[in-house]
């Protein structure tokens, strides 16, 4: 039996979360059992412009009902295209693809830093944690956007019990300014505890959460994001330099990397 | 009777005429967690060059309509790891291995090709004569019939297994081109490598590929691919490996009916890695439903008009 197969499943609901976000759940996929957070999911979209799969960080996943998650924001014409489909078409769906998050250690505080629509691979990660009984209290959900109209699933990430902290460029919900700032104040607060920092979204704020990590000798992860045709190691379309030289595949050396390993 | 889908190319036999093409299944490790490379007919390495290559930096693909952009820049390990790393796992999968190689001169294509007769495993080579993607070479062998000429016989006297041409879509005449293979000593040809290409991001005013330009590839290309196997066939007596936008059972047949013994499958593997699995199925009913009993039946067969 091979790990990854690729098979046509159905939208079996769909949601407009806000503006231009959406979730789409999927049924049944065979490979539910595997998907682990960090992992995701290559669709193709039909239409005879869309030549490539698009791919999207799995949000979620139930086992027993054999469903996945996605949620993506209309960003180009495969994202346009796709927020046209309904509950009960299919999709043909490639995947689980890429290396997940590692768990942290229990005992260790955790902070996540969710920029923009880098929030599902994150809020799959922290429900996975809360799930394998991680203290909530010890998580540090850090989730940024433009405005208020971005920060999404807001009940969601409360109902996880974790330490919620929305923050928006201008100010319309949450603190105001980058999650950076914060994000380096927590450190700076917490200095003696140990900590693991995971982080996904735009690429100016992986490159100050990877520097961060560094100055602060803080382990963890960040997840990137790249166009990849194939999605499967075999384009070498998706290659991002790597610190001690030469170039890894986004899609399946990554599409998380450990804090210091990739040059951004 | 369940059709033939058997071909025969300079005297090596292949299960089907359903091959990869270079440079769009690495060297089949990722390939075969979707499906057994023993459903090709071939395996076409990416390709192989002297000295590792790096390649260009990212953005080194682009979404073009109906095709899609690369200037991957030949990144490959080199041949000496390639041998050591890669011929191991691919001589265990029960398919036919063609190895593609690049070189800037003569010399280089000549040191590598001797390297690799050397490898039991290897059942052919396939030239790339005519990668678009790297400053120097490559393309102005595959542009130049003498130089075309003059690399494969230097090749031929050091690789004593059978070569195959890659040509260039990006020439004059690729009759012309095609022609100096068979002279030099070719044994099959393929066609066509991608077409020079660009794109431009209209927000930056920078091309999509950091190469600044690239080779166009997928179904985009197909209808061109096509009308050049067909003047290849008609003045070469070379059998032919149809390259070109190929992505289904009916894409095979109208390049098989053009002239084409066998096809590489490309870009379709980046959209539906297990295509080549429904292709050879496709192509049964297909024979079936024409009451073909092997699918040589079709090489050449186009009825043109008159």
């Amino acid at each position: 039996m091979t790990k990854i197969i690729s098979e046509d499943i159905s939208i079996v609901k769909k949601r407009n979360l806000k503006n231009d976000y959406y979730s789409l759940v999927l049924q049944p996929f065979s490979k539910v059992k595997n998907c682990r957070p960090g992992q995701f999911v290559h669709i193709r979209i039909p239409s005879s412009n869309i030549l490539f799969r698009r791919a999207f960080s799995i949000a979620d996943t139930n086992p027993e009902e054999g469903t996945i998650e996605i949620i993506f924001k209309v960003f180009g014409k495969g994202t346009r295209l796709l927020s046209f489909f309904h509950e009960n078409d299919y999709l043909n769906v490639l995947g689980p693809l890429g290396v997940p998050f590692k768990l942290p250690d229990k005992k260790e505080k955790v902070l996540i830093a969710a920029g923009g629509i880098g929030l599902p691979p994150l809020l799959y990660f922290v429900a996975e944690m809360v799930k394998r009984g991680y203290n909530p209290k010890n998580i540090e959900f850090f989730y940024g956007g433009k405005t208020s109209a971005d920060i999404i699933e807001r009940s969601r990430i409360r109902k996880l019990k974790v330490n919620f902290h929305p923050i928006t460029e201008d100010g319309s919900f949450g603190k105001k300014g980058l999650i950076t700032t914060p994000i380096e104040e927590m450190i700076l607060k917490n200095k003696t505890e140990k900590m693991k920092i995971y982080g996904c979204g735009p690429e100016g704020m992986l490159k100050t959460v990877n520097e961060l990590g560094l100055k602060y000798g803080i382990e963890g992860q960040i997840s990137l994001e790249a166009p990849m045709p194939c999605g499967i190691g075999i384009c070498l379309g998706c290659v991002v330099p790597l610190v001690k030289g030469g170039h890894a595949r986004v899609c399946c050396d990554g599409p998380v990397f450990d804090i210091g390993e990739v040059v951004l | 009777m369940t059709p033939d889908l058997k071909v025969v190319i300079a005297g090596v036999e292949f299960s089907n005429p359903l091959m990869t093409a270079s440079g769009c299944c690495g060297y089949g490790e990722e390939l075969s967690e979707i499906f057994p490379l023993s459903k090709l007919g071939a395996m076409v390495t990416k390709s192989i060059t002297l000295h590792p290559r790096l390649g260009h930096p990212s953005p080194r693909t682009a979404e073009t309509a109906c095709g899609m952009l690369n200037a991957i820049g030949l990144a490959n390990v080199g041949v000496d790891k390639f041998i050591a790393e890669k011929i191991p796992f691919l001589a265990h999968q029960k398919t036919k291995i063609v190895v593609n190689v690049a070189g800037s001169t003569v010399k280089e294509y000549v040191e590598v090709c001797a390297r690799l007769n050397d490898c039991e495993h290897i059942d052919m080579v396939e030239l790339n004569i005519s990668c678009p993607n790297v400053d120097e070479g490559g393309m102005e062998f595959g542009a130049d019939p003498k130089m075309t000429e003059k690399s494969i016989r230097a090749v031929k006297k050091v690789f004593h297994r059978p070569l195959i041409a890659k040509l260039s879509p990006n020439v004059t005449s690729i009759v012309e081109i095609a022609k100096a293979a068979e002279q030099g000593g070719a044994d099959a040809l393929s066609l066509i490598n991608s077409l020079v290409g660009t794109a431009i991001d209209i927000d930056t005013w920078q091309p999509r590929l950091t190469n600044n330009k690239g080779g166009l590839t997928g179904p985009a290309i197909k209808p061109v691919a096509l009308a050049m196997v067909d003047a290849v066939y008609s003045h070469c007596q070379l059998p032919i490996i149809g390259i070109g936008g190929i992505a289904s059972a009916a894409d095979v047949v109208e390049f098989m009916l053009c002239g084409a013994t066998a096809v590489e499958i490309g870009t379709a593997l980046f959209i539906q890695p297990d295509i080549p699995i429904k292709i050879a199925k496709d192509l049964k009913t297909y024979l079936k439903d024409k009451k073909l009993t092997s699918i040589t039946n079709l090489i050449g067969k186009v009825r043109k008009y008159k």
